[in-house]
């Protein structure tokens, strides 16, 4: 659904003669990922088949989850080069005596498009952050939009960066990210933080250990891995299974965490293991991610669709 | 004023839209909204105040099972979850008022605030009868919400008339809401009620127990009531101008009700009625099958020629007879029998009138006479209200819960009666009577014989209005009682409730939870329903200041039945504590019974300085008894020989 801004934005466009345009990509398009195997470093000896953690423990106050949203639509043309309008928000949410509030939350809206259509844009976008697109061919309707895309991605990574760092500046609380903590490395390398990947595009082991991976039992964890890649932000990972697999699906309930390559992260992974098991009530239906997605993070989601204009 | 602070947000979606009539909005969890609490939606150009009818709470959860998913199945990790969903507090307002009124839009997507007082004021339309030059604003209670409250008001005009009228109040027995009401608000009137809107009075007809036997007595107010009162501006006090009446016990001397304790004499005045009184109201005793058109015909002859006038007829007596007690009747029955039978031989018909049916009619006055012993005197001299002479704030209790149920709807049909014709010529003393009556249930049910009395209340209910005559009732199922009666009521209080009754159809309008809070409705509060409110309120008001029927009668017990010597000493010495029943005992020894009550009637009635002295004089000169000797017919013969004779 078009907010008011975009509405106001699109008659403005329309306005100084460009075609307008009414392609709504789906708003919750996740980031795309390549599925592959990049197999990781063992850091921690044990079987890849599970490590049981124990029972699950409620995670003392405070912690604090971070996520963020994007939404994005071609609103025009000029010629044949998309004008896109986004808007990125992001927001933490932290718990204290069961109660989730918000503590930090961005909102930004963004224009991207070539520059010279930028400029004949003027001030019609002045309340948006102008993105221009590489001028490295000659417009195309589908490639401009998928660069717009990638755009749109960064600028919600930084955004999100950007309050995980104010947030950690003024507390000491565990702060949960919904997915990988590489996108920084004051993230990767902050002992305080945790990465919860719902995504496993990427998968670090192959063949039998694989196999054994993707068959942890409920409750269990895998030895903690360094993943391949990150060189610029190495974290230390492991493998969680919050719900029983068996009958459903290899994937349902498992979950990657990442955190920081620290000798501390290696003594407080069982524990740490056991605290986010907890953290699978209350359930997060019927967002049909629930076996792995954390109320925590669901209620970020949640607070930045609500808070976000309509 | 509203606070700063908003407490919460109109809401509206597609399947639950605002209107012009109803909105929703959300609040913080810790709220301190409830059901009938008062809001006001602000936005710029126009304000709109509701009550909160319903209420509603609901998370993020899609389905039952995925708690039960979340807890693992354990109920007891249920309440362990690291983090409590997301709860939304929702409530349903029905909209009470717009300021514009016009155009009649739907409420808009505001803030929501508390109502202060200014805000209540004006949400329940008071300020058009709080202020300006002749405010005619009665104190009801006060409306509490959210730590703080406001004092409600009725419109005089709307509740005692002339633009509407009448009170109907509904309640569960036993929980203080009926009669403690209706005493409070009556307490308010006499207070309250404005000079420039005329006089006014009321009776109260005390149809059980003790109920209505103590207003005149101060009873502790709690300090919460007190401060009740201080809000309402009013004062805690019983109310100070109240006569009690009671018919007799059959004995004729002591009364008929549980406030017979000597300390309260002085204000309890017999309920005597003589023949006169009730011929006028026969109807209401005699049923159908009693009265048929000939009978019916007789009656209004004795009515119309007979009772109360010198009545001329050769046939019966050569003087004019004067029929104007129960006494003089059977005489004057005895005399055409005697003449149908001796000088007519036989004959069957008197004035027209069969003696079939002048025998029925005898029959059933007489059996009156019986029935409503101690109400009706066969002296002829009546003990009545003081009709014409009603003072402003005047309290008039008549006590008819040891009466027969035919000889209470006796009273009760005379009573009023004669409150409406006093009205009519406006000659009562005041221009406004309140009428309490209690059990509606009993006197003008639904479903039931159309008895005379219900014929009255329902004509007090349409026209009573007009006259300044103002119905009072009560009763336990409203659902009930003849509809057109509590539908004409303007005014409605309704205390806690039984579930059966709210289940039935006219109170279909009332939310869910508004139905929910009445049957559980704590003792003090009322929802009260009037013309300028717009939706029912809930308000909360202090316990009355004067004793209840319990308290008073543990505190003034009722008098011990007593000997007829010591029954008429009591009596007098309500007039002159001097009296004492030896000195009765002496004056009455070898008098008749009747003669003695005349005289204490006379007496009481007169009220005369020297009480003593009256009451021997209207006692009369004593007849000494005399033995007559027996004066037979000597039989016809005398046979010795006649075992049989």
């Amino acid at each position: 659904m078009a907010s008011t801004t975009w509405t106001r934005l699109r008659r403005a466009v329309a306005a100084r003669g460009f075609t307008p345009a009414s392609w709504i990509p789906a708003a919750s398009e996740g980031r795309a990922e390549e599925a592959t195997i990049r197999p990781a470093r063992l850091v921690e000896q044990g079987e890849v088949g599970g490590i049981a953690v124990g029972l699950a423990e409620p995670w003392p106050d405070p912690v604090a989850f971070l996520d963020g949203m994007q939404r994005y639509e071609v609103m025009a043309y000029a010629g044949a080069s998309p004008v896109v309008v986004a808007e990125v928000a992001g927001a933490v949410l932290e718990r204290h005596d069961r109660q989730l509030h918000a503590a930090l939350a961005a909102r930004r809206r963004l224009v991207i498009a070539r520059p010279a259509v930028l400029a004949d844009l003027g001030d019609a976008i002045e309340d948006h952050q102008a993105i221009p697109l590489p001028e490295d061919g000659p417009p195309h309707p589908v490639h401009d939009f998928l660069l717009a895309r990638r755009e749109v991605d960064a600028a919600r990574g930084r955004l999100e960066v950007e309050l995980g760092h104010s947030f950690r500046a003024r507390s000491d609380a565990w702060l949960i990210v919904d997915g990988t903590l590489t996108e920084s490395p004051q993230w990767a390398a902050d002992g305080r933080m945790l990465g919860v990947c719902k995504s496993h595009a990427t998968l670090p082991f192959a063949d039998t250990d694989l196999e054994q991976y993707l068959r942890l039992p409920v409750g269990h964890r895998s030895p903690v891995f360094q993943p391949a890649g990150h060189d610029v932000a190495p974290v230390w990972s492991w493998a969680l299974r919050l719900w029983p697999w068996e009958g459903r699906d290899l994937l349902h309930g498992l979950v990657r965490i990442e955190a920081a390559p620290r000798d501390e992260t290696l003594a407080q992974v069982d524990q740490l293991s056991r605290w986010l098991i907890a953290e699978r009530s209350p359930v997060s239906t019927p967002d049909p991610r629930w076996d792995r997605l954390l109320y925590g993070i669901r209620a970020v989601e949640q607070y930045l669709r609500a808070s976000g204009e309509r | 004023m509203p606070d700063a602070l908003p407490i919460g947000r109109v809401v509206a979606t597609e399947l639950k839209p605002a209107t012009p009539h109803q909105f929703h909005f959300w609040t913080a969890r810790e709220s301190p909204i409830g059901i009938g609490a008062i809001v006001r939606v602000d936005v710029p150009g126009r304000v709109v105040f509701g009550i909160v009818t319903d209420g509603f709470a609901y998370s993020d959860l899609d389905a039952p099972i995925h708690d039960v998913i979340g807890a693992d199945g354990d109920p007891n990790l249920g309440g362990r979850a690291p983090t409590e969903r997301a709860e939304i507090r929702l409530y349903q307002a029905a909209v009470l008022r717009q300021v514009p009124e016009q155009p009649m839009q739907p409420v808009p997507l505001g803030a929501v605030f508390l109502a202060g007082d200014a805000d209540v004021a004006e949400a329940l339309r008071m300020d058009a009868f709080l202020g300006g030059e002749q405010p005619t604003g009665v104190p009801v209670g006060v409306y509490a919400a959210g730590g703080r409250d406001a004092p409600i008001f009725l419109d005089a005009d709307f509740l005692l008339g002339p633009e509407a009228a009448h009170l109907n109040i509904t309640g569960v027995s036993g929980l203080a809401t009926k009669t403690s009401a209706a005493q409070f608000l009556l307490a308010s009137i006499f207070q309250t009620f404005p000079a420039h809107r005329g006089r006014v009075a009321a009776v109260c007809f005390n149809v059980k127990g003790p109920d209505l036997c103590f207003l005149d007595q101060p009873s502790e107010v709690p300090e919460e009531d007190r401060g009740l009162y201080a809000r309402l501006g009013l004062v805690a006090e019983p109310f100070g101008n109240v006569r009690y009446y009671a018919p007799y016990k059959s004995d004729g001397v002591n009364l008929n009700t549980l406030r017979s304790h000597e300390a309260l004499a002085a204000n309890t005045v017999p309920l005597v009625w003589g023949l006169r009184e009730v011929l006028d109201y026969a109807e209401v005793l005699l049923n159908r099958d009693d009265v048929d058109a000939k009978a019916g015909a007789f009656i209004d002859f004795l009515k119309e020629r007979v009772v109360g006038k010198p009545f001329s007829d050769v046939t019966l007596s050569d003087a004019p007879l004067e029929v104007r007690s129960f006494a003089d009747l059977e005489d004057f029955f005895r005399r055409i029998f005697e003449f149908l039978e001796v000088q007519s031989r036989g004959a069957e018909v008197w004035r027209s009138h069969h003696v079939a049916t002048i025998r029925k009619v005898r029959n059933r006055l007489g059996n009156i006479s019986v029935r409503a012993k101690g109400l009706v005197t066969d002296d002829g001299a009546a003990s009545d209200l003081p009709w014409g002479r009603f003072e402003d704030r005047s309290l008039h209790v008549v006590d008819v819960a040891g009466l027969d149920p035919t000889v209470q709807d006796l009273v009760f049909a005379r009573i009023v009666s004669q409150l409406r014709e006093h009205l009519e010529k406006r000659q009562l003393g005041v221009e406004q009577v309140v009428v309490f009556v209690d059990e509606l249930n009993k006197y003008a049910p639904a479903d039931g014989p159309d008895t005379y009395v219900r014929r009255m209340l329902l004509d007090i209910a349409e026209r009573g209005r007009y006259l300044g005559l103002v119905l009072f009732s009560a009763q336990q199922f409203r659902s009930q009682v003849l509809r057109r009666v509590v539908g004409n009521a303007g005014t409605a209080f309704f205390g806690r409730m039984d579930m059966d009754e709210l289940a039935t159809p006219g109170y279909g309008t009332l939310s869910p939870s508004t139905r929910a809070k009445l049957a559980a409705l704590p003792k003090g509060e009322l929802m009260v329903r009037h013309p300028h409110f717009t939706q029912p309120l809930f308000v909360r008001f202090p316990r009355p200041a004067a004793l209840t029927g319990r308290q008073g009668v543990e505190r003034f017990p009722p008098a011990a039945e007593v000997s007829f010597p010591a029954a008429v000493a009591r009596q007098l010495r309500g007039l002159d504590p001097a009296v004492t029943t030896p000195a009765i005992e002496l004056l009455i020894d070898g008098r008749r019974e009747e003669d003695v009550r005349r005289a204490l009637h006379a007496t009481r009635r007169t009220r005369p300085d020297n009480v003593l002295a009256y009451f021997t004089a209207q006692l009369g000169k004593k007849v000494e008894r005399e033995v007559v000797d027996r004066r037979g017919v000597a039989p016809l013969k005398r046979n010795g020989g006649d075992p049989y004779a």
